[in-house]
């Protein structure tokens, strides 16, 4: 493909040449920020270059978790460990995950991808800023020259290849061929297959098998001329759910519900079965036979979880209008309210009201809520744990026949 | 109903931003709208989570005065995925690998945001003068 041959953000690379060249006149510490896509950091320190961070290349940490030589929680345990910092390196070696030389192989590895994958996209700016904190800095940095030497000469390389890809834009799919096709590819090769399904790039693709960016763009370069992959043509699907017009503002937390809810809304039927529930309750709470147009007062205002007319769809009503009710409640004077079977009290007794101050705060557990009450009972005059063990002590072997 | 503006939003975010792998809009109480993820992620059930975490936080962030939530991140070892509001109507979820850069994400996701708001918003005005 002709387009990655012209491809060079020739102005980028001059901006970044130029501000690295400064960089290493200088001498200078910090961090250089290049921005564009994806754009990365350049670690100084003196002049050198210790690190490069790039969201377009996976750096030392996905290398050593995605490629298996450590495990998720095996890197967990390192963070863990006092002084592990952001990169556990004397954690790494000492629990022989990997050795000294290994892991600045692995850092110099991810420095130099990253400055190739900076180079590969487009650069708009670089800042250069005080120092920041590289995440895996080799000991010896490198100097800035060598540095984009070695990344142009891996582009030059990647456009001599008849089918050259981009890291960042090609997404590929596997041809049609049979299986005993793929069982003569590479393993590496096999798993690229696998991974190309239309949606990852080969930066994506690197970072989900822990390889360098580098070297997966090649490899998919070389499957694309020899047919294993094509570009995928039609775009990504997108899954469609419900319809945007469902959408209805989401039901307000319910803290707030016994205030904005006056007894006005509440059907009268409802109101007259609530009251005469409470008239009927053994704590004889104070109740006035309050019309439609007073409210009543607060303990008698907020509704029983389980009342009727406490139930909302969620997401599909407006909270705020009154919902009816499934079924009606028998009145005092209804006939049929004697041949209905015994309905549970389901008065809101002053433990079950929330208080409206009280439920603006973290919610707090009341005990004997969970039912648990053991350890709200009173002390047991039970023997203590001293106790039992001088008990213990007192048990002569004679008298237990051992 | 436009799906296919945002369809096109959602696109757009997955290719500005490097890192990430997919996005999801869904109502605020779970119901899916659109996805554009993997076939490896069962989109229905991202979209219900994420309305049942964004609901914690967004009751968290008002037990404790922290205002109205913005966003919440959730990190592994392998990426990140991130749940946003989209007003009071609904959310978007983006799923990230271990490359994004978060403060670009967040920086180029709030123009996304408005967007997708305004075309739903937009959709059931219209909808309900129907």
């Amino acid at each position: 493909m002709a387009a990655i041959r012209d491809s060079l953000d020739r102005d980028g690379y001059e901006r970044l040449s130029r501000a690295l060249a400064d960089v290493a006149v200088d001498s200078r510490t910090g961090e250089l920020r290049v921005s564009g896509r994806p754009g990365g950091v350049f670690h100084f320190r003196d002049g050198l270059v210790v690190a490069v961070e790039s969201p377009g290349a996976p750096g030392p940490e996905v290398l050593l978790l995605r490629s298996g030589r450590v495990s998720g929680e095996q890197w967990a345990e390192l963070m863990r460990e006092p002084g592990a910092g952001r990169w556990p390196e004397a954690g790494l070696v000492g629990h022989g995950y990997a050795g000294a030389i290994q892991l600045r192989i692995v850092c110099m590895m991810a420095m130099q991808d990253a400055v190739f994958a900076i180079l590969a996209g487009r650069v708009e700016d670089c800042e250069l800023l005080d120092e920041g904190r590289p995440l895996a800095p080799v000991p010896h940095g490198e100097t800035p020259v060598r540095l984009l030497q070695e990344a142009t000469r891996k582009l030059a390389a990647l456009a001599a290849l008849p089918r050259p890809v981009r890291p960042d834009r090609a997404r590929l799919v596997p041809t049609p061929q049979s299986d005993d096709v793929v069982r003569l590819l590479p393993a590496s090769q096999q798993e690229l297959l696998a991974q190309a399904d239309g949606r990852r790039t080969a930066r994506d693709i690197a970072f989900r098998t822990g390889r360098s960016v580098y070297t997966v763009t090649v490899e998919m370069s070389r499957m694309l001329q020899e047919g294993h992959l094509a570009f995928h043509t039609g775009g990504t699907t997108v899954t469609r759910g419900v319809p945007v017009a469902g959408v209805r503002p989401r039901v307000p937390s319910p803290p707030a519900a016994p205030e904005s809810r006056s007894a006005g809304q509440l059907p009268p039927r409802v109101l007259s079965a609530l009251e005469s529930a409470l008239t009927m309750s053994p704590q004889e709470t104070p109740v006035s036979s309050t019309g439609p147009q007073e409210p009543p007062p607060p303990p008698t205002v907020a509704p029983h979880p389980r009342a009727p007319d406490s139930i909302h769809a969620v997401g599909t009503g407006t909270p705020d209008a009154p919902t009816q009710a499934p079924y009606a409640l028998p009145t005092p004077d209804d006939p049929a309210r004697d041949s209905l079977p015994p309905v549970p009290d389901t008065t809101p007794t002053p433990a079950d009201v929330p208080d409206p101050a009280e439920s603006r705060s973290l919610p707090r557990r009341r005990p004997g809520v969970s039912g648990i009450t053991e350890t709200l009972g009173p002390g047991r005059n039970g023997t203590s744990w001293k106790g039992f063990f001088r008990l213990r002590s007192r048990i002569r072997p004679s008298e237990t026949g051992v | 109903m436009d799906h296919e503006a945002l369809a096109r939003e959602m696109r757009g975010l997955r290719e500005q931003v490097t890192g990430i792998t997919d996005t999801a809009v869904a109502a605020a109480d779970g119901l899916l709208i659109a996805a554009d993820t993997a076939e490896t992620i069962d989109a229905e059930g991202l979209a219900a989570i994420a309305a049942a975490g964004l609901g914690i936080a967004r009751r968290a962030a008002e037990a404790t005065g922290r205002g109205t939530l913005r966003k919440t991140v959730a990190y592994g070892s392998h990426g990140c995925a991130a749940f946003y509001a989209v007003g009071d109507t609904a959310l978007m979820v983006v799923l990230g690998d271990e490359g994004i850069d978060l403060d670009r994400l967040h920086q180029e996701t709030q123009p996304a945001l408005r967007r997708i708001g305004a075309l739903l918003s937009v959709t059931a005005t219209a909808d309900r003068k129907a």
